[in-house]
């Protein structure tokens, strides 16, 4: 559980917020507010119930506050009470958030507010306790009670965060021409003693004691220029580790030793779940059940719920399974870490990994345990060996083949466990060898344009050489920069939501760069490679193929079987093949265009397969013939496209279209309409093909719902 | 608790394997043809003198055809199969019977099992006639009569465009020992190349898989060569024709080596090459790219979900559900067009439009981009999130594309480097930080290639995604016990070394399957199930055993010099009863590594002996359940039971 937080945004509201200055396009208050939005919608975003925010008003043109008898504490409005923030707070709060008509109210009273504030909430409960005041300090100050302050700051384990708009930090290297002749101090800490000593006749005491309880307490000082760039910066969620497993790493029947706990180290959902709805009325899902009937109209009819059986399908079988047998097919196993046995580290491919990674540490407070489990690991390291284990969660659940690997570092040592495929998961697929041709004879040869010449691979080798990251930890030893790429998703997803929920009415933000860094090559890296690479792109010889010749039939020239034989000069000899048939419609249309000679041969095939496929159309027997009658379209569009004849094809869809809509095609086929604009076989337009009449816009219109 | 955000499956939607450009559905349709000739029913002997079993090549074919059938039922789910009998002396096809000769459309072919997905009925009629059953087999009888392959060939062109219209992929399985089969008519000759010719442009692809006779090699040149195409028509940059592979069948083998290496290559075409994206530029440098295609070589097979099942008709049927989305004030039926994705905020939606949405999502084109490289020591062990993706160079968008992977995968294979990229592997997918490792070709005892020669893009976790390592207390081992240890680890080394995955069928999926599979067929339910992944513990006892003793008396010793007797171990989850074992097993060799003193099993035995589980306190069954594996949810009652039932299975 997380720890319960009280926090209080005191933000500065006086007439000189609402300056603009230093060339910068936002007022004081709102670039103050940049960082205050932040923090709070972060706070919200979390959903928290636990984590009480609340927002004071300095310099604010009423009084509105618990300590208001007092005069001191004029000018000073409580916004929002401490309380969990939800969207209605988020909107009041920035309407309220303006510059107000005054410059009067004390920073000093502001914070004695809000720890009164603190205290009363809080109680003696705990709790993270914290105030952020921001301001760009030309306010007056009050020394009332300055040293009791201090002291509650500290004995209440208050965190105060001071943040200056317009504070020169000299080392963060902003300096301001135009200093207001009251403000002569330069850094925040600088103003702050100033304002203190100012009115303090025991200044020096003073200022150590003050500067040192803020210290002692956790607090900062800052300018609001580096507190914004550092949000940038992702915040990483720390999710503590939950043992998912506990149980024996046993060895055969003979070996047991004391308790593994196995805790997962990694993976978090990387997307942020979002809540399906509209914005105004969520949405229901509603789910009907249908069973395939010939009898019926449309082939299919509705079932109700209540009929149905949970089952499973075997092949096109459906298996159901009564109520009673429900867990029959569920493999009975019980929670174990049983060793199978040990593979040598060296000859472990590192893609079989198929999840993410746990970790196995020895049972809590069992020294014995400890001890034996860390020999094992030691063990497993000196001869460099992984272990493979049989893994079995929780009972029931399916048993895992999971790889144990050793990590011994000089803080920290536990076994890397992380799950292997099994025999199922593999799927071989097929490629020939990358270092040398195989020919159709059987001959192995290594020269060929798809093989890299000496010259190549020595520009290859040496420009990877150049290429040559030097991330290092902190013992020199080569590392990825794991800990500094951030899931760019989920932030820029979440920074998006926050910042539409403060200003639903401005556009979303670019994506900031740091979620972009390892998107390309550093450009020193780059510049300092770049002679090698220019070689390595000459030896290449690499050439990009023109998109509108992609796909396309290259010289027309028909496949040949292995042999190389000309199946074509056959297929002259074939007399019957003048026209086609139907139920060799597809092979006998390629053939016939591939044959031809005119124009006319083409368009005499294309009429033939038209013909065909509307006969299709007209008999199809509910949709029994669609997915041929797709095929055959789909066939018929692309030779049309590679034979440069567009204009066949689409007169044809036109004629198709108008035809199935009217139903002069054996009835209502408005149901093969649907497939054809899944299938995406509309008209050729000018992409497709620069032969073609019809435009993008055009094509999408055709296929578009009427 | 820890369960809920603890998911072992990686369900990620949009790495389903689509074709993003094609008309045509992402299914595969296999039909098998099998040559049905004397030769090829003879049975051939076996060599080994253990299993004295004979198999005929046509058996063996059928038993493959059967074995990828029940496969592809747990794969892929569906997909098409079918087998086809040729020069068979009985005929049979759609409508026909093959009674009445003369209007026959394919004299000798038997259409044994007709393409479709299959059903249970078909699953067993196929296995009644691999296993040699005398009703079946009188299928399985030659014709006199020479078939002619021009027909056989139309008649599988009928099947496919008939039953699998519009499939992505089309295969013919042929499985024959005749490498000639009309040597003697130029025409028959003639005919078959033209309707093989057919079946190319239809886009089905021939796969051969040639049975060498015991005196004679199966020569390809022969006929087949004018047959069969060098590029597959769905995939033009798959070899169909693998040389390496059809010179392992063609081994003059033995019935059970024949069957074994008929298998392996039947077992490595059973499902066609689907990519995961295509012409996805693998960029080295800035205005310097190839194309890549991605494939999933890789992925957590699970048994398919649980569906309803109508049975208000004659025969269960599968009910599909149709989902329709309506507003919730309303009721109107809303379209997919008009729903926005709403993120919860402070109790209430924030959304964003489509548009919005789509450029939220936006990190750019599809990309693999190489910012560098690294030796491959730096790539952790536990920087891992889910599995890889294969890829493999593709000329379609840039040539000379292959010479440069190739360049590429052998320079980081020869000095042990991987290529840090920026991976976008499709459209609006999410960017990541991936190693590009280099992985060799491996092949089997057969020759067949088993992992193909390529490179693997493994997605790096981000630094959101990793979690601090809890604290606990470590002791260091003295080296005594860790050499004990080590003569442990290297008398039970697997085969080679290695770990091959494919001796390790998933056992609940198997149990799962292989149960239906029973329930379908109506026959008994199996009472045990083959794991393969339970530890050899015989084997473990004999070869490690006294080692094992030697480590464990060398724990014993430093544990109490160390911690000194009892004191810092845990209190009480520290002991567990023995196993029983059998009769005939040697005896337990058990460690007690744990030492303490209270002695939890032998208190819950005495408790269960005596009737008395029910008196012991909630703590002691949750520790006692959980040291044995068994869940520790429930009442208490269910607690006492799951006890009792421990106990009771033990007797």
């Amino acid at each position: 559980m997380a720890q319960k937080e009280a926090t209080i945004y005191i933000v500065d509201v006086g007439r000189s917020m609402g300056e603009r200055r230093h060339g910068r396009s936002v007022t004081d208050l709102e670039w103050a507010m940049q960082y205050v939005w932040d923090k709070i919608t972060t706070t919200v975003g979390n959903g928290r119930k636990t984590a009480n925010v609340s927002v004071l008003a300095l310099r604010s043109d009423d009084t509105s506050n618990e300590l208001r008898e007092d005069a001191h504490n004029s000018n000073i409005s409580v916004l929002s009470r401490l309380g969990q923030v939800l969207m209605p707070d988020i909107r009041s709060l920035s309407d309220s958030i303006k510059p107000s008509n005054t410059n009067r109210g004390d920073a000093i009273s502001a914070i004695v507010v809000a720890i009164t504030m603190i205290n009363e909430f809080t109680r003696t409960l705990k709790y993270k306790r914290k105030i952020v005041l921001v301001t760009n300090g030309t306010g007056p100050m009050s020394d009332n009670g300055l040293e009791e302050i201090q002291k509650k700051i500290v004995s209440d384990g208050i965190e105060l965060d001071i943040l200056g708009a317009d504070f020169d930090d000299p080392e963060y290297g902003v300096k301001e021409e135009d200093k207001d002749p009251h403000k002569v101090i330069f850094t925040p800490k600088k103003w702050w003693e100033s304002c203190l000593c100012s009115l303090q006749t025991h200044r020096h005491k003073m200022r150590a004691c003050f500067v040192d309880s803020l210290k002692a307490a956790g607090g900062t000082y800052g300018t609001l220029e580096e507190a914004i760039a550092e949000l940038e910066t992702p915040r990483i969620k720390a999710v503590n580790p939950m043992p998912s497993f506990k149980g024996m790493l046993r060895l055969g029947d003979s070996q047991k030793y004391e308790t593994a706990v196995q805790i997962p180290t990694q993976e978090e959902e990387g997307d942020p779940k979002p809540s399906q709805g509209d914005a105004l009325t969520a949405v229901r899902m509603a789910r009907t059940y249908q069973v395939d009937d010939p009898s019926a109209v449309g082939g299919k009819v509705d079932v109700e719920r209540d009929d149905l059986a949970k089952g499973y399908e075997y092949g096109r079988t459906a298996v159901h399974i009564s109520q009673i047998d429900e867990n029959i097919t569920r493999l009975d196993t019980f929670a174990c870490l049983d060793l199978i046995g040990f593979i040598s580290q060296d000859k472990y491919d590192r893609y079989l990994h198929m999840s993410n990674a746990n970790i196995i540490i020895p049972e809590r407070a069992n020294d014995k345990a400890s001890l034996a489990l860390s020999s094992f690991t030691h063990a497993l390291h000196l001869s460099s060996f992984y272990a493979v284990a049989r893994m079995v969660t929780k009972e029931n659940r399916a048993p895992l083949v999971v790889l144990l690997a050793p990590s011994i570092n000089a803080g920290y040592e536990c076994l890397i466990e992380v799950q292997l495929p099994f025999s199922e998961d593999v799927r071989s697929y097929q490629f020939p060898p990358l270092d040398k041709v195989i020919t159709v004879s059987g001959k192995t040869i290594t020269e060929h344009r798809n093989l890299p010449n000496q010259d190549l691979q020595e520009a290859m080798d040496n420009y990877v050489d150049s290429m040559e990251l030097d991330h290092k930890d902190e013992l020199g030893n080569d590392v990825l920069p794991i800990d500094e790429s951030f899931s760019p998703l989920l932030h820029r997803i979440e920074s998006a939501v926050r910042h539409r929920a403060v200003q639903p009415d401005n556009p979303i933000l670019e994506s900031p760069e740091i979620l972009t860094k390892f998107a390309h090559p550093d450009e020193e890296l780059v510049k300092n490679s770049a002679s090698l690479l220019e070689n390595l792109i000459s030896k290449a010889d690499v050439k990009k193929v023109p998109p509108k010749t992609k796909g396309r039939k290259r010289q027309r020239e028909t496949e040949k079987p292995l042999s190389g034989l000309d199946v074509d000069a056959l297929l002259n000899q074939e007399p019957k093949r003048a026209n086609i048939s139907p139920d060799n419609a597809i092979p006998e249309f390629k053939q016939m265009l591939s044959r031809a000679e005119n124009i006319e041969t083409i368009i005499g095939a294309v009429k033939q397969l038209c013909a065909i496929i509307e006969s299709q159309i007209k008999n199809s027997l509910g949709d029994a013939n669609y997915d041929r009658v797709v095929e055959e379209l789909g066939t018929l569009r692309d030779e049309l496209v590679d034979y440069e004849e567009p204009a066949l094809y689409n007169d044809f869809l036109r004629s198709l279209k108008s035809k199935m809509l009217l139903e002069e095609l054996g009835g209502d086929r408005r149901e093969l309409w649907w497939l054809l604009r899944r299938s995406k076989i509309g008209l050729i337009d000018r992409k497709a093909s620069d032969r073609s009449e019809v435009s993008e816009e055009e094509a999408k219109e055709f296929l578009s719902p009427s | 608790m820890a369960d809920d955000n603890y998911v072992r499956d990686d369900e990620d939607f949009d790495e389903e394997e689509v074709d993003e450009t094609s008309y045509r559905s992402v299914k595969d349709a296999v039909l098998f043809a099998i040559d049905i000739s004397s030769s090829m029913l003879t049975p051939r002997p076996s060599n080994d003198a253990k299993k004295p079993t004979e198999v005929s090549p046509a058996s063996a074919a059928l038993r493959c055809a059967y074995h990828l059938m029940q496969q592809r039922i747990i794969s892929n789910p569906h997909d098409m199969i079918g087998v086809l009998l040729y020069g068979t002396e009985s005929s049979k096809f759609y409508d026909e019977d093959g009674k009445s000769r003369d209007d026959l459309s394919y004299p000798h072919c038997y259409l044994f099992t007709d393409l479709d997905i299959p059903s249970a009925d078909e699953v067993k009629a196929l296995r009644a006639l691999a296993e040699d059953e005398e009703e079946a087999c009188k299928v399985l009888k030659p014709s006199e009569e020479r078939v002619s392959m021009a027909n056989v060939l139309f008649c599988a062109n009928q099947i496919f465009t008939s039953k699998a219209p519009n499939f992505l992929s089309r295969r013919l399985f042929i499985v024959t020992d005749e490498d000639n089969p009309h040597a003697e008519s130029k025409s028959l000759r003639s005919a078959s190349f033209v309707r093989a010719k057919d079946l190319y442009d239809l886009g089905v692809e021939i796969d051969l898989f040639p049975i060498s006779r015991p005196d004679h090699d199966f020569n390809t040149s022969r006929f087949y060569d004018d047959i069969i195409y060098k590029t597959a028509p769905s995939d033009g940059e798959a070899p169909a024709y693998l040389k390496p592979d059809t010179n392992t069948a063609t081994a003059k083998g033995d019935g059970i080596s024949l069957l074994n290496s008929l298998l392996s290559s039947i077992n490595s075409r059973s499902v066609p090459r689907r990519s995961l994206f295509t012409n996805v530029p693998l960029e080295l440098g800035p205005d310097f790219r190839i194309s890549v295609n991605g494939y999933l070589l890789l992925k957590k097979q699970e048994p398919a979900r649980s569906c309803y099942v109508w049975l208000g008709g004659e025969t269960p049927q599968i009910a599909k559900g149709i989902t329709t989305q309506s507003a919730d004030d309303t009721g109107h039926v809303v379209e997919k067009s008009e729903i926005r994705k709403a993120y919860k905020f402070g109790g209430e939606q924030v959304t964003f439009t489509t548009e919005e949405q789509q450029a939220l999502r936006n990190f750019g084109d599809p990309i693999i981009r190489i910012i560098g490289f690294k030796p491959l020591s730096a790539l952790p062990i536990w920087a891992n999130v889910k599995h890889p993706t294969f890829i493999y160079p593709s000329e379609e968008d840039y040539i000379g594309s292959a010479r440069v992977f190739s360049a590429l995968q052998q320079k980081l294979l020869k000095d042990q480097k991987l290529a840090l990229v920026w991976f976008i592997p499709r459209k609006n997918a999410t960017p990541c930080l991936a190693a590009m490792v280099a992985g060799e070709e491996r092949v089997d005892e057969n020759g067949v290639q088993k992992v193909p020669p390529g490179m693997w893009v493994i997605p790096l976790p981000f630094a959101d995604d990793v979690r601090q390592n809890p604290e606990y207390a470590r002791h260091a081992p003295p080296d005594d016990l860790v050499d004990a240890m080590c003569n442990v680890i290297g008398q039970l080394e697997l085969p080679k070394k290695v770990y091959d995955p494919q001796k390790y069928p998933n056992p609940s999926l198997q149990w799962h399957y292989r149960i239906l599979q029973a329930l379908a067929l109506d026959e008994d339910v199996p009472e045990t199930p083959d794991d393969k992944t339970t530890p050899k513990f015989r084997q473990i006892d004999k070869r490690a055993g006294d080692y094992v003793m030697t480590w464990s008396e060398l724990v014993d010793e430093n544990a109490k010099s160390m911690f000194g007797g009892t004191a810092a171990t845990k209190s009480t989850l520290v002991k567990r009863g023995p196993k029983d074992h059998d009769a005939g097993n040697p005896p337990s060799k058990r460690v007690k590594v744990e030492g303490g003193t209270t002695n939890l099993d032998d208190d819950v035995k005495r408790s269960f002996e005596r009737g008395a589980v029910a008196k012991l306190t909630m703590p002691i069954l949750k520790e006692f359940l959980t040291a044995h594996g068994r869940a520790t949810a429930g009442k208490k009652a269910d607690l006492v039971d799951r006890v009792e039932q421990f106990y009771e299975e033990k007797i």
